[in-house]
């Protein structure tokens, strides 16, 4: 035994820094989460341009992922990491940076998302120079911690630090890669991938995101916060250490499951579905190991909020993760993708899993961070019963809403057709049920401002200085030691089994951290290489051109305006997806699009085939009002579209920066603008001349119908080689630039 | 010709299986030594450390 001692105090500071951010983010993400809640039923509520659902919706969910569920790991990382390492952080600065460094990005998402600027990838919707500065402070994280780690006075690595460890390193990986883009403007960019890889690449990372920044950390909190509050070890240490080995090879696996019956390769989401299954098993003994720490203690959950929360949580897990396998199952995932289900699968998992386990943990960690007594524990008690209602009524109607509609797009009448062709056939049915989500959605909050309440009230009567108490313990030696608690033997199969290597590896922090990101790298590499090089996995069509600049404008806006929030892009290979919207869509039909814009959920019908159903004057009558056209349409009004004159020569960079990434535009790199103005001109003409509004042709609104008559129109041109071009449409008097643009 | 060309003719396929091969194998390594006879003692040692904020339970 080493007889120096060394002196420390751990730096709770930032942790009551960090709980506050949780609070207080928290509250704002459920707030917009609220906002778009009323949208959906009341779409008078969308106050164009700045607060419609499509630019709103990027922002609820980043808020309460990076904004509330981020700060409420880094509150007990900070928290916990330091007792479990008998450590202070290494750099108190560094801490600081972390801090100041997050809520700075979580302001610039803020106000970038409704003014427009997103990548449009879910959860990656920020642009490039908000990427660089979350890997900035993401890296002054992970050196502030690694370091730590090193400098730690307890030889063994609890498993908690273990789930934190796999999740920084893989969030760093996931958020690298999802995010490489060509810049075209201080806040535009363009992804390097395209259509069906940019698609895998997206949920690759989207999956991810919820495995290693909802999941694994958590998990780690788990692991330690519950053992605290019950007063006891974990029920079986064995178990979570299998449980951790078991998610970390599986997760990174199981993204393609949210690309079923989608243009993907079939092999890919066969895949995707198999390990998701596979994370049923892992993830309940998880769950078990959880529930049974309470063992013996199960009389003090009657009496204590905080397990209250604690139970209801890990409950939540075990329910989320075992509709997240079963969701993946290709034929339940027929039903449930693109609807309500998958929103009210997340708000089980967001709402009781992160939720209830940051408030259990919150309210642990405050009489003890402001040393002083809970205000009110009846508050405390308050806030559980009125939460857990509230998840309850979100949840039941939005499943409810989610199996409504899945069941309403299929089904057919005894003549064999579609039984509700119209589309807002299937949505005015779920407004009751929308009704109740907003009921739930507010009983939540109010839990969360008795929350606020109830901290601010306990801190109010912190004391005048905290005291800072001072811990000894013995540095760790440098020269090895056998665990002394691990059984005799010789032979190799007892220096396996007494896991010498293991601490002898736990001694080396750094190099075992970057064995684990280069296993998780090259898993990843071979689950997605062979889409990108392989030729016979995206088959091309030779009538697939590049959009023209000015369709190429069109799309831009679509993206700003988040149109993809609620219209998809990808059209399924059943029959009834065909019958409603046409023929079913195929990989080589995205290959020029940078990022793809396939969708996740249908609020609005599908627009992969659009191009060419309705005229011209149709879309700028829609977009202007679509209660005009579609009574009981809840789609914002878009009226701006017909004000907002199109930036011409700003193309022009847009277009380079696609012809950068591979898109042959031949004649466009030189004279981008010129070409735009052209087809403008032409289209304007026709709205003007079928009787709709004058003067067009520099407007917004004409760029976004070029883009629109021009979707899904180069698959009906392959059908029709022969013809040197469309001149001849079956469908409705359009009128229209040569689809396709002049660049062929 | 392509990058895309040559790897697809590079038969790339046999790869993803080695990959597969080397997961499972590290993960039955980590589930043996996990679960090997006499080692509950330095488990024990390992879980109570949350419960003490102070003494370091696996020292050295």
């Amino acid at each position: 035994m080493n007889a120096r001692l060394d002196s420390f105090s751990y730096d709770d500071d930032i942790v009551r820094k960090f709980l506050w951010a949780t609070m207080i983010w928290g509250l704002v993400g459920f707030l917009v989460g609220l906002i778009i809640a009323i949208q959906l039923p009341f779409p008078q509520f969308n106050f164009a341009p700045y607060l419609t659902f499509g630019r709103l919706r990027p922002l609820h969910t980043n808020a309460v992922i990076f904004a509330f569920a981020g700060n409420a790991w880094f509150t007990g990382a900070y928290y916990s990491s330091q007792r479990l390492l008998k450590t202070r952080m290494w750099s108190d600065g560094l801490s600081k940076f972390h801090f100041w460094g997050w809520q700075a990005i979580i302001v610039a998402a803020a106000l970038t998302l409704p003014l427009g600027f997103t990548q449009s990838k879910e959860y990656a919707e920020l642009e490039w120079p908000i990427d660089i500065a979350i890997a900035v402070v993401w890296v002054a994280f992970a050196i502030n911690f690694f370091v730590t780690l090193a400098k730690r006075r307890e030889r063994h690595i609890y498993v908690a630090i273990w789930f934190y460890i796999a999740s920084i390193i893989t969030v760093a990986i996931l958020h690298i890669f999802n995010n490489l883009s060509v810049p075209a403007g201080p806040l535009k960019s363009y992804s390097i991938y395209a259509g069906v890889q940019d698609a895998f690449m997206q949920w690759w990372y989207g999956h991810n995101a919820v495995a290693f920044f909802l999941t694994t950390p958590f998990l780690g909190l788990m692991y330690y916060f519950m053992p605290k509050a019950a007063d006891r070890p974990v029920f079986s240490y064995k178990l979570s250490i299998l449980h951790f080995w078991t998610l970390v090879f599986l997760y990174i696996w199981a993204g393609p499951h949210h690309l079923h019956y989608t243009a993907l390769p079939e092999w890919a989401s066969t895949l995707g579905m198999l390990f998701s299954v596979m994370l049923w098993m892992p993830s309940w003994g998880g769950m078990v190991n959880g529930l049974l720490t309470l063992r013996g203690a199960w009389h003090k959950v009657t009496e204590d909020p905080i397990l209250k929360f604690f139970v209801v949580a890990v409950t939540a897990y075990g329910m989320s993760t075992f509709e997240g396998p079963m969701l993946s199952v290709k034929s339940v995932n027929a039903l449930s993708h693109y609807t309500d289900w998958i929103i009210a699968h997340v708000h089980t998992g967001a709402l009781g899993w992160n939720g209830f386990l940051t408030f259990g943990m919150v309210y642990w960690l405050a009489p003890r961070l402001f040393q002083t007594e809970i205000y009110s524990k009846k508050l405390v008690d308050l806030h559980f019963w009125v939460a857990t209602f509230g998840i309850l009524l979100y949840v039941v109607a939005i499943y409810s809403a989610g199996a409504t509609q899945g069941l309403m797009w299929r089904a057919f009448d005894e003549t064999g057709r579609l039984q509700y062709p119209d589309f807002v056939e299937t949505v005015m049915r779920l407004m009751p049920m929308y009704w109740v989500r907003i009921a739930g959605g507010t009983l939540y909050i109010v839990g969360m401002i008795l929350g606020i309440y109830n901290i601010y009230k306990t801190w109010a009567t912190r004391p005048a200085a905290y005291a800072v108490p001072v811990v000894q313990a013995a540095p760790l030696e440098k020269a090895f030691h056998d665990d002394p608690h691990a059984p005799a033997g010789a032979g190799l199969w007892a220096r396996f089994t007494s896991a010498a290597w293991h601490r002898k590896w736990e001694r080396m922090p750094l190099f075992f951290s970057v064995v684990a990101a280069v296993a998780v790298i090259v898993a990843s590499l071979f689950e997605i290489i062979p889409t990108f090089l392989i030729k016979s996995n995206v088959p091309t069509i030779a009538s697939v051109k590049p959009y023209s600049p000015l369709e190429l404008a069109g799309r831009d806006i679509y993206q700003r305006e988040g149109c993809f929030n609620c219209h998809s892009q990808m059209i399924r290979p059943f029959r009834y997806e065909t019958e409603r919207y046409g023929e079913y869509s195929k990989p080589g039909e995205s290959v020029y699009d940078h990022p793809f814009l396939w969708g996740s959920r249908r609020i609005g019908p599908d627009l992969a085939r659009e191009g060419g159903k309705f005229p011209d004057l149709w879309h700028v009558r829609h977009m202007y009002s679509p209660r005009e056209i579609t009574q009981k349409s809840i789609m914002p009004a878009y009226p701006k579209l017909q004000e907002n004159v199109i930036d011409f020569d700003g193309i022009q960079k847009n277009v380079d920066a696609m012809a950068m990434l591979g898109v042959p535009y031949g004649d466009a790199i030189n004279r981008a603008p010129q070409m735009a103005r052209d087809q403008a001109k032409l289209i304007a003409a026709g709205i003007e001349a079928t009787g709709g509004p004058k003067g067009l042709e520099n407007k917004e609104i004409v760029a976004l119908v070029s883009y629109l008559q021009r979707l899904g129109r180069d698959l009906k041109n392959a059908t029709a080689v022969t013809a040197p071009q469309p001149a001849v449409q079956p469908v409705p008097p359009v009128a229209m630039a040569a689809p396709g643009g002049g660049n062929r | 010709m392509k990058l895309s060309d040559i790897m697809g003719a590079a038969n790339l396929s046999v790869y993803t299986e080695i990959a597969m091969l080397l997961f499972l194998a590290a993960f039955i390594a980590i589930v043996i030594a996990t679960f090997a006879p006499g080692r509950q003692k330095t488990f024990d040692a390992a879980s109570r450390m949350p419960l003490d904020d102070e003494h370091p339970q696996t020292p050295r």
